[in-house]
């Protein structure tokens, strides 16, 4: 299994030997292993965009032989990037810290957890062996049928069968994940940890957790039904035999779109904890965030059909002004993040620098997908590059600022020793110039009307701009070698990291670097949602 | 507060003075480089895009605005309130403001549902459609060819078909500029997508229902071609899945739909009898031979039947054995059709038969000897 | 835990609002109210609500789509009438066993609550054999999992509630299994509470699903 080979490196830290970590049910060994193998699963996944972008840099097929086997790199591309890594990645940080911020020795269901994160790699594995079984899905990562039925130039091989069952793998992976967070949340919490005193990262999860209960049993009812008509002769979703397409879609995107926000708001509540710390500042506007993120969870269900305003199948209006709606609890948070910073003191610590690449990223993110939330003008964007650009504004731009932001933040807690200050800034700036570099352009190739998902093109318009984008994208997968070495280099020499060497608030930082087995010796006392602050400063701070 | 306000002043001095460096070098850049105009879509040429071009700048204009305020807080932020030497003591701790909570709900909400019911007053114009439109016609998209069948003004009656997409070659979907076109979309495979960037619109070609919508091309247009293309992926044929929107004065296009109807009901004249055509069919994108085998020198002939559903086009083209050089290329049939190709003679060698609409599904080997 | 009732209340934030809740010293174990494994349990089925929420979505989706429902070949085949209503009064007793058991357990009557334990897991298994002699009825008249949307929607909604009655026997059988041995008692009995809240949702499932499949008209 590919999420033990860093074991060794991590022994050191953490006496045991493989076995150990193989059997633990320890909430933060295993929050580490979903790191690691959401971490392998990201290098996987950007090789397959680097594979995208090289064919996509000059017209013509260069790269791949056939448009099938470009369909199949995006397809698992998406798949790989969604399923196998923001989202358990983000789990994997829900796992670490949750226990930890509450107060808790170790998650509700030790053993359930384990079983969570053994599904991960289970999934990735059948979902990756399909490139030796005859080739991957190619229907995208939406599978619409009936291109994902089995029929004449829809998805004949095995391909789709083992994507639909990885897919309902992970699934029960993170429903379970759900249930074990939402139990951890309300049961286990330390005396005095109240609801309202919980770090905003223990919210979003919460949140998240809620939608996931909710959204992923439904997809995986759709698929269920997508397997059904594949293998047993159902008629769910093939108008040829009775079927309905859109329905599909309805019950995906009822998932899918809770899903998006399932993969943004836990990188919300990490990027929440880190700017107060180095604005030495309280969080602005508390309450008013945990509000925001619940009304954004609330909002994510009734905004799913945004992403079909095309199919002429849905009611527009309505779904509109949800859509619009939803950037009001997201800039109720771009407020308070600023105010938090707002005459604080600053510093710029790796982290803190990552958690401001996310705010000027996750901007543009969305500011450029309240343009489709108007009906006509989605018509013009819907299913071009401009959609592309918008999604990895957010989800990179987004989200994995927000990972890095959280790695270099909870790695001395994890491992006892600090990542390099230097080799992390480097990462950052060549990271930052290289999505800018291959996602703003996108902006306007798909302004410019290139679809998505095409292996090639033929407008010389496009060429310029997409060689961009190129570049960019080898520019991201260097800025990872400077973080891989880094990781390296620190986990054997990292400058000892201390209890809290950020002077942080929040509870996982009252207790030694690593964590002992079941977390705290003794608790400090919690009178408010910064417990080590109150520690610090008595009672003058306020 | 630890520092003196002359201290600070000067900072702040600073920290204007190298924002408004960062700013203005950027915009520099992004003006000069022509990127502002790339920020904008594609020249609008029917009526309903003029008006999604309209909105799309005004939504430009707040999303600009309220960027440049957001990033320019966050950038001040990060200049002005670095943390110094001299702060050793914590700044104000401030937990919230209701009064700034309320105040930054509900402007945006305000400002959110301005665009909302100007985006609802554009969609009810540009997703109008009419009872009585100037011109009917059903766009067939199937796996991974687009044809165009002209109706009556009534819509019930086909006229003819179009089935080449390409102006270069000869066809395209013609329409008339200034005259209100109904274009309906049916396919009998996948999903796919109508997409013309410069009508800044497209619409899903649902299988299992008909979409409908309506576009008025502007009435200075006319002789321009515009490049369309399928936008939902529909399989390893997506990209090709290309077609031309060639518009024609009205008087031209009468012209012109007169004259294809005309030729739609001619018969085709009978072969002339002596002539052997070898048989070939195609059934679920498959040919039911691979090798086909002629004499050398020899004009040939081949009854080609469609058993695919109506919208599934394939055809049979000649061309070298490396499978992509064309040789003798022949005009698609649609699915429930039956044809007779004709072929001119070939030199003695192998070759490869072909269905230029799925070429990595359907070719054979033809030998010639 | 005598602190967490009023820690479990929530409060306003910082010390202004909530300094006088004095930290408790008690240790890391659950807090007081519903235990942690009906709490899982009752997420667990939330979830399971939805899964059979999008496959419900999909049949009234389908069947608004087709008409008439039945289609004219099977118009009687699904009789309300048949074996079915026997299967479904079993299911209905079943559910009330388990909750004798259930409340057997809670007051500390073993022997009453391994007697209806066991009554109720040899019910759930008669469910299942009726379930599949219906099938091999309804095979022979034609309708099959390919038989067009009717037949495909019915055998996926009572194939998949087919699915979950089995795994609640098996559960019920684990509850069986760890009651033979000696285990449970009126404190200790979460595990019969979780199985015995499945077995209930389980139940009413096949109510709705009876209701919408055979009596809908």
């Amino acid at each position: 299994m590919a999420t033990t080979t860093i074991a060794p490196a991590t022994a050191s830290t953490y006496r045991g030997g493989l076995y150990e970590w193989l059997t633990t049910t320890d909430h933060k060994k295993i929050g580490i292993m979903y790191i690691i193998s959401s971490f392998i699963f990201f290098l996987i996944g950007g090789l397959l965009a680097l594979g995208v972008r090289t064919e996509l840099a000059q017209p013509g097929l260069q790269f791949v032989s056939n448009e099938g086997i470009y369909n199949q790199l995006f397809t698992m591309h998406a798949t790989v990037m969604i399923f196998l890594f923001v989202i358990p990645m983000l789990a994997g940080f829900g796992n670490y810290v949750v226990p930890l911020m509450i107060g808790a020795p170790d998650m509700a269901f030790p053993r359930i957890n384990a079983l969570s994160l053994w599904l991960l790699p289970l999934g990735g594995i059948l979902l990756l062996s399909s490139f030796l079984l005859g080739g991957g899905a190619q229907a995208g990562w939406t599978s619409y049928p009936p291109l994902s039925e089995d029929r004449p130039l829809g998805s004949t091989g095995y391909g789709q069968d083992l994507w639909i069952v990885s897919l309902i793998l992970i699934g029960t992976s993170s429903i379970l994940g759900s249930i074990n967070f939402l139990v951890t949340i309300f049961k286990m919490r330390a005396p005095g940890m109240t609801l309202f005193r919980m770090p905003i990262l223990v919210w979003t999860v919460l949140v998240t957790s809620v939608l996931v209960l909710m959204a992923t049993p439904v997809i995986t009812s759709a698929l269920m039904m997508l397997f059904i008509d594949r293998n047993y002769g159902g008629h769910f979703f093939d108008p040829a035999t009775g079927g309905s397409a859109v329905l599909y879609q309805n019950i995906f995107w009822f998932y899918s779109h809770p899903a998006v926000y399932v993969m943004i708001l836990p990188a919300m509540g990490m990027i929440s904890e880190i700017l107060p710390v180095f604005s030495r500042k309280p969080l602005f506007g508390y309450k008013a965030f945990i509000f925001a993120t619940a009304a954004i969870g609330a909002l994510g269900f009734s905004v799913w059909a945004h992403h079909m305003f095309t199919t002429g199948a849905v009611f527009l209006p309505f779904f509109s002004l949800m859509t619009f709606l939803i950037a009001v609890p997201t800039g109720v948070k771009f407020f308070n993040w600023i105010s938090t910073m707002w005459r604080g003191q600053l510093t710029f610590s790796t982290p803190m620098i990552f958690a401001l690449g996310f705010l000027t990223m996750f901007l543009i993110g969305g500011i450029n997908g309240a343009f489709s939330a108007s009906v006509p003008v989605d018509f013009a964007l819907h299913d071009t590059y401009w959609v592309v650009a918008h999604l990895h504004y957010v989800l990179f731009g987004g989200s994995v600022m927000g990972v890095f932001a959280g790695l270099y933040y909870w790695f001395p807690k994890m491992f006892g020793r600090m990542l390099d200050e230097t080799l992390g800034k480097v990462q950052f700036i060549i990271m930052f110039i290289g999505l800018n570099l291959t996602f703003f352009p996108m902006h306007m190739v798909g302004l410019a009307g290139m679809p998505r998902r095409i292996a090639d093109y033929a407008n010389s318009g496009w060429t310029d701009l997409n060689l961009l984008a190129t570049i960019g994208s080898f520019t991201i997968a260097v800025s990872m070698l400077p973080f891989i070495w880094n990781v390296f280099v620190s986990l054997r020499s990292g400058k000892i990291a201390g209890d809290n060497p950020w002077e942080a608030n929040t509870l996982e930082w009252a207790t030694s670097s690593p964590p002992p087995p079941y977390n705290f010796d003794h608790l400090p006392e919690i009178r408010s949602e910064r417990p080590l602050f109150d520690l610090r400063h008595g009672k003058t701070g306020h | 507060m630890s520092s003196s306000p002359r201290k600070r002043s000067t900072s702040a001095v600073r920290a204007i003075a190298l924002l408004v460096i960062v700013v203005a070098a950027f915009c520099a850049v992004f003006f000069y480089a022509g990127w502002w105009d790339a920020m904008f879509p594609v020249k609008a040429v029917t009526s309903q895009a003029h008006q999604v071009s309209e909105l799309y700048t005004v939504i430009m204009a707040v999303a600009t605005v309220v960027f440049l305020l957001v990033e320019g807080l966050i950038i001040w932020s990060i200049l002005r309130y670095r943390r110094r030497p001299e702060d050793t003591e914590l700044p104000p701790q401030i937990h919230g403001s209701n009064v700034l909570e309320v105040i930054w709900t509900v402007i945006p909400t305000a400002v959110v549902f301005v665009l909302f019911v100007m985006s609802l007053n554009t969609l009810n114009t540009v997703d109008a459609v009419s009872k009585t439109p100037d011109v009917q016609i059903r766009a067939v998209a199937g796996q991974f060819q687009w044809q165009f069948d002209y109706l009556t003004p009534d819509g019930k009656t086909k006229l003819f078909t179009e089935s080449t997409p390409l102006a270069a070659n000869g066809g395209g979907l013609v329409v008339p500029a200034g005259l209100n076109v109904q274009l309906s979309l049916t396919s009998p495979d996948v999903i796919h997508s109508f997409y013309v960037p410069r009508f800044l619109f497209k619409r899903d070609v649902n299988p299992g229902m008909v979409n409908r919508f309506e576009f008025t091309i502007d009435p200075t247009e006319a002789g321009q071609t515009y490049r369309g293309q399928c936008a939902e992926l529909c399989g390893i044929g997506h990209w090709t899945m290309q077609f031309d929107v060639v518009v024609k004065l009205p008087s031209d296009f009468a012209a012109y739909v007169k004259e294809r109807t005309a030729a739609a009901l001619v018969t085709p004249a009978p072969r002339p009898s002596g002539s052997v055509a070898l048989e070939l069919k195609a059934k679920d994108i498959q040919y039911d031979k691979k090798d086909l085998s002629v004499a050398a020198g020899q004009a040939f002939a081949i009854h080609f039947t469609n058993s695919d559903p109506a919208g599934l086009a394939h055809d049979v083209d000649i061309r070298q054995s490396d499978g992509t050089t064309v040789l003798q290329d022949k005009p698609t049939t649609d699915g429930g059709k039956d044809v007779t190709y004709d072929y001119t003679a070939l030199k003695a060698g192998t070759y490869t038969f072909i269905c230029s609409v799925h070429p990595q599904n359907m070719s054979g080997t033809l030998t010639v000897k | 835990m005598t602190a967490d009732s009023h820690a479990l209340t929530t409060t306003g934030h910082g010390p202004a609002a909530g300094a006088d809740h004095g930290p408790a010293t008690a240790g890391h174990e659950s807090r007081g109210g519903i235990s942690n494994p009906i709490l899982g349990m009752l997420l667990f089925i939330t979830s399971e609500v939805m899964f059979f929420a999008g496959l419900f979505g999909a049949y009234f989706s389908t069947r608004a789509a087709h008409s008439p429902w039945p289609p004219d070949k099977f118009a009687g085949t699904l009789n309300p009438l048949g074996l079915i209503l026997i299967a479904t009064i079993i299911l209905v007793i079943s559910s009330v066993t388990c909750q004798l058991a259930v409340n057997a357990i809670r007051r500390g009557d073993r022997k009453a609550f391994m007697r209806n334990i066991t009554v109720t897991f040899i019910l759930g298994i008669v469910f299942l054999i009726m379930q599949m002699y219906d099938y091999s009825v309804l095979f022979g008249e034609g309708l099959t999992m390919d038989a067009g949307p009717f037949g495909t929607t019915y055998f996926t909604l009572t194939g998949f509630h087919g699915a979950h009655v089995f795994g609640g026997v098996i559960m019920l059988g684990v509850v069986l299994y760890r009651g033979t041995a000696g285990q449970f008692s009126a404190r200790h009995h979460d595990a019969v509470e979780a199985a015995s809240l499945y077995w209930h949702f389980v139940d009413v499932v096949w109510i709705i699903l009876f209701s919408v499949l055979y009596l809908l008209p």
